[in-house]
C-alpha cells in the first residue's frame, strides 16, 4: 500500500510540470490567436510618445496595415513631420525601409526600433509565441493586485530579438498584462505593460502599451492604438509602389 | 645655338638681383606644390600602414556561414585550411592575428554612444601596446576578462574614468539582443576621426557577447613585412585557398562602378547563395581605397595651386621681360645688324626664360626636400591626434619622381608661354628701328 501511495505521489510530481506546461501552452496559443487576424486585414494608427531624460518628449505616429494570412505588413510614418513618408514593408522574410528623400529602399529588420522610440517593428506585427518560444517554467504572481500566471519562455529560434521573455498573463482571463524581455546574458532589457485592451471581433488587442527601457533609466515609450479596423485593404497597399505613391 | 644659350646665361647673370627675384618667385611656387605632392605621396601609405597596425593585418580573411533560415553569420570556426594556405603561400608573414568585433551602444550613467569594439587576443597582439599609447590606465589591466580600452574622445563623451563599469548593448551574430558589462582599463590618446575605431576588448569576452565559442573568431589578419607586399601576398594566399574552400571572387566591381572593391565584395555576398562557410579575402588597400580619393584631391589641390601661383608669376615674368627687352633694345639692334636672325633673337629670350624656370624649379624642389627633411625630424609622438597620417609620430613625405618632373615641365612651359609675347616683339624689330629707339 505504502509503495502504491509513494508511486502515486511520484507520478503526480512528475506529471505536475507537464500539466503546467500544457496549461501554459494553451494560454500562449490563446495569446497568439488574439493577435492573429488571419483571413482579415488589419489597420490601425499607433501614436508613440517617447520620453528620454534631458530631452523633450518626441511623438511618432505610424499607420499600420497588416495581412496576417501572408505575413505582410506596411507601416507608414505620419509623424514627426521630418520623417513623414518613410515606411516599412514586409515581403516574405524581407523587411524593406523606404526613404522618400532618396527614394530608395534599403534592407531593414523586424527587430528594428520604430524611429527613435523603444518600440520595435515586431511589437506591432503578428506574434507566434508558441512557434518562437518554449515554456521553461510557470509560477504564480501579481501585477498590481491582479493575480497572474508568470510564464518563463526560452527562444526556440534565433529569429527573435530576445533569448528569454517572461509573460505575466491574467488568471481570470487570458490577457497579457506585462512582458519582460531578457538579453542572451540574462539581463532584463525591456519591460512592457499592457494596461488597456480593446475587443475586435472576439480578439483582444492592447490599445495602450508602456515600454520601459531597463538599461537606460528614464527612457520609456507609451504607445496608443486608435482607428483600428478590420476592413479589407487593397492588395497594392502591400507593395513597394504604394510607399512610393503615397509620397507623390 | 650654343652661342645663343651662352648669351642667354650671361644675360641672366648680368642682372643678378632681377634674376634672383624672379627665380625666387618660381622656386617658392614650386616648393609649395612639391611639399603638397610629397605629403600626398606619403599620406596613403602612412594611413594604410597605421591602419594595418590597428586592424592587425595587411591581408584579411573573414568567414560567412549560412545558418538557420539562410541567414549569414560572420564566423570562422575552423581555420586549419586558412592557416595552411597562409603558410604555403610563401608570403612574408610577420604574424597572424584573430579578431572578433561588434558595433554596439556603450551606456554609462545616462550617456549613450555607438561604437565598434574589436576583440583581440592581447597575449598574442603585443605590438598593439606599442602602437596604441594609453593616456590613462594600463595595458596590464587587460588581464581582466571584461576589460576595455577606449579612445580619449569616446571616454570623454561617456564621461567615464578608468575602473568604471560600462554597459554595452549589442546583437549576437545571429541577431539576438545582448548586454555585457565592461570595466574601463585604459584610455588611449585621441586619433581624431578614427577614434571610433579604437575600442579594444579581450577576444574571449567579445566572443561570449556575440555568441561565438572561445576558440572561434570572425577575421584573420595577416601582417606582412610591409605594405608593399600586400597585393602579391593576397594573390598568393587567394591562389592557395582557391579550390580548397569556398571563396568570394576578388576584385569584383559593382554594376555602376561607384563602390570600393571592398563594398562591392560585401554587396556580392548579399546577392550570392551558398551552403556552409564561404571566405572573403580582402586587403588593407581595398578597405582604404577611399583614401586614394583624398590623395587625388590633395594632388588636384596642388595642381590648382601650381596653376594659380604661376598665372600670377607669369604676369610678373611677362612684364619683367617686356622691360628687359626695352632696356636691351640697342643691343638687339646691334645683334640684328651683325647678322643675328629674328629667330635667334626670339630664341635668346626664350632660353633666358627656360634657364630661369629650370633654375627656379630645381631650387624650389631642393628647398622643398630640405623642408621635408627638417619637418620630418620633428617628433609629434604617437599621442598626436594626427598620428594616423604620420610614420611613427613623424610627418613623412614621398615625392614621386615623375610628379616632380611633371611640375618642372609645366613650369618651363608656362614660363615660355609668358615670355613668348615679349620675345616675339623683340624678334620683329628691324635693326634700324632698334638702333634708333631712344631709351
Amino acid at each position: 500500500m505504502k509503495r502504491f501511495i509513494g508511486a502515486a505521489v511520484l507520478a503526480l510530481l512528475a506529471a505536475a510540470p507537464a500539466a503546467f506546461a500544457q496549461d501554459a501552452r494553451a494560454m500562449l496559443a490563446e495569446l497568439d490567436r488574439q493577435g492573429d487576424f488571419a483571413g482579415k486585414d488589419f489597420a490601425a494608427l499607433y501614436t508613440i510618445v517617447s520620453q528620454k531624460p534631458g530631452e523633450k518628449d518626441s511623438v511618432t505616429q505610424v499607420r499600420m496595415f497588416r495581412r496576417d494570412d501572408r505575413e505582410q505588413f506596411t507601416m507608414l510614418v505620419m509623424l514627426p513631420e521630418v520623417n513623414k513618408g518613410q515606411g516599412y514593408l514586409r515581403e516574405d522574410d524581407n523587411v524593406w525601409f523606404y526613404d522618400p528623400t532618396s527614394r530608395k529602399f534599403s534592407f531593414s529588420s523586424i527587430k528594428e526600433n520604430i524611429q527613435n522610440s523603444e518600440a520595435k517593428n515586431s511589437d506591432l506585427t503578428k506574434r507566434s509565441i508558441l512557434d518562437d518560444y518554449e515554456v521553461a517554467g510557470t509560477t504564480e504572481g501579481f501585477v498590481g493586485k491582479i493575480a497572474v500566471w508568470v510564464i518563463d519562455l526560452r527562444a526556440r529560434t534565433k529569429d527573435v530579438s530576445y533569448e528569454r521573455i517572461v509573460l505575466h498573463v491574467r488568471k481570470d482571463r487570458t490577457m497579457l498584462l506585462k512582458q519582460e524581455d531578457y538579453s542572451v546574458s540574462g539581463r532584463l532589457m525591456r519591460t512592457t505593460l499592457y494596461p488597456k485592451y480593446v475587443e475586435l471581433e472576439g480578439r483582444l488587442m492592447p490599445s495602450q502599451m508602456l515600454i520601459v527601457d531597463e538599461l537606460n533609466p528614464g527612457e520609456r515609450s507609451q504607445m496608443t492604438m486608435t482607428e483600428q479596423s478590420l476592413a479589407p485593404l487593397p492588395d497594392k497597399v502591400f507593395t513597394k509602389a504604394f510607399l512610393e505613391q503615397v509620397n507623390k | 645655338m650654343n652661342t645663343l644659350a651662352n648669351i642667354a646665361l650671361r644675360n641672366l647673370t648680368r642682372q643678378k638681383k632681377r634674376t634672383v627675384l624672379l627665380g625666387s618667385a618660381i622656386a617658392f611656387g614650386v616648393m609649395i606644390v612639391t611639399l603638397i605632392n610629397g605629403f600626398a605621396g606619403a599620406f596613403s601609405a602612412n594611413v594604410a600602414e597605421n591602419f594595418s597596425d590597428l586592424m592587425a593585418g595587411h591581408v584579411f580573411v573573414s568567414g560567412s556561414e549560412k545558418g538557420e533560415g539562410d541567414k549569414t553569420l560572420s564566423v570562422i570556426r575552423d581555420d586549419s585550411a586558412l592557416t595552411a594556405a597562409v603558410e604555403a603561400s610563401g608570403a612574408p608573414v610577420r604574424y597572424v592575428t584573430r579578431r572578433s568585433s561588434f558595433a554596439g551602444t556603450l551606456i554609462f550613467e545616462g550617456k549613450k554612444l555607438q561604437t565598434n569594439v574589436d576583440g583581440a587576443d592581447l597575449s598574442q597582439e603585443t605590438f598593439l601596446r606599442d602602437r596604441l599609447l594609453l593616456k590613462e590606465g594600463s595595458w596590464d589591466s587587460m588581464s581582466d576578462e571584461n576589460a576595455l580600452i577606449l579612445s580619449e574622445k569616446i571616454a570623454s563623451r561617456l564621461n567615464v574614468d578608468v575602473g568604471d563599469l560600462i554597459l554595452v548593448q549589442l546583437e549576437t551574430v545571429t541577431g539576438q539582443a545582448n548586454v555585457g558589462e565592461f570595466r574601463l582599463a585604459g584610455v588611449s590618446y585621441d586619433a581624431g576621426i578614427f577614434g571610433q575605431m579604437m575600442s579594444y576588448a579581450n577576444l574571449g569576452y567579445v566572443n561570449s557577447l556575440i555568441g561565438l565559442a572561445p576558440d572561434e573568431y570572425q577575421t584573420m589578419g595577416i601582417m606582412l613585412d610591409g605594405l608593399k607586399h600586400t597585393d602579391a601576398a593576397a594573390e598568393a594566399i587567394y591562389g592557395r585557398l582557391y579550390g580548397g574552400v569556398q571563396l568570394f571572387e576578388r576584385g569584383v566591381k559593382d554594376e555602376d562602378g561607384a563602390v570600393t572593391p571592398f563594398q562591392a565584395l560585401m554587396r556580392q555576398q548579399k546577392k550570392e547563395s551558398w551552403e556552409g562557410v564561404k571566405y572573403r579575402l580582402f586587403t588593407i588597400n581595398e578597405v582604404l581605397s577611399q583614401i586614394e580619393q583624398i590623395v587625388a584631391a590633395l594632388d588636384t589641390t596642388a595642381g590648382v595651386i601650381l596653376v594659380v601661383l604661376f598665372v600670377i608669376i607669369m604676369v610678373g615674368i611677362t612684364n619683367t621681360f617686356s622691360m628687359v627687352i626695352f632696356e636691351r633694345i640697342g643691343e638687339i639692334g646691334t645683334m640684328r645688324a651683325l647678322g643675328v636672325h629674328r629667330g635667334g633673337v626670339r630664341s635668346m629670350f626664350l632660353y633666358e626664360a627656360l634657364f630661369l624656370a629650370l633654375g627656379g624649379a630645381v631650387a624650389g624642389i631642393a628647398l622643398a626636400l630640405v623642408a621635408m627633411g627638417v619637418i620630418s625630424l620633428f617628433d609629434f609622438g604617437m599621442d598626436s591626434p594626427a598620428f594616423i597620417i604620420m610614420r611613427n609620430g613623424h610627418l613623412s613625405f614621398f615625392l614621386p619622381p615623375l610628379r616632380a618632373a611633371a611640375n618642372v615641365l609645366i613650369i618651363a612651359l608656362l614660363t615660355l608661354v609668358a615670355v613668348a609675347s615679349p620675345a616675339g616683339k623683340a624678334a620683329k624689330l628691324t635693326p634700324a628701328e632698334a638702333l634708333r629707339t631712344q631709351k
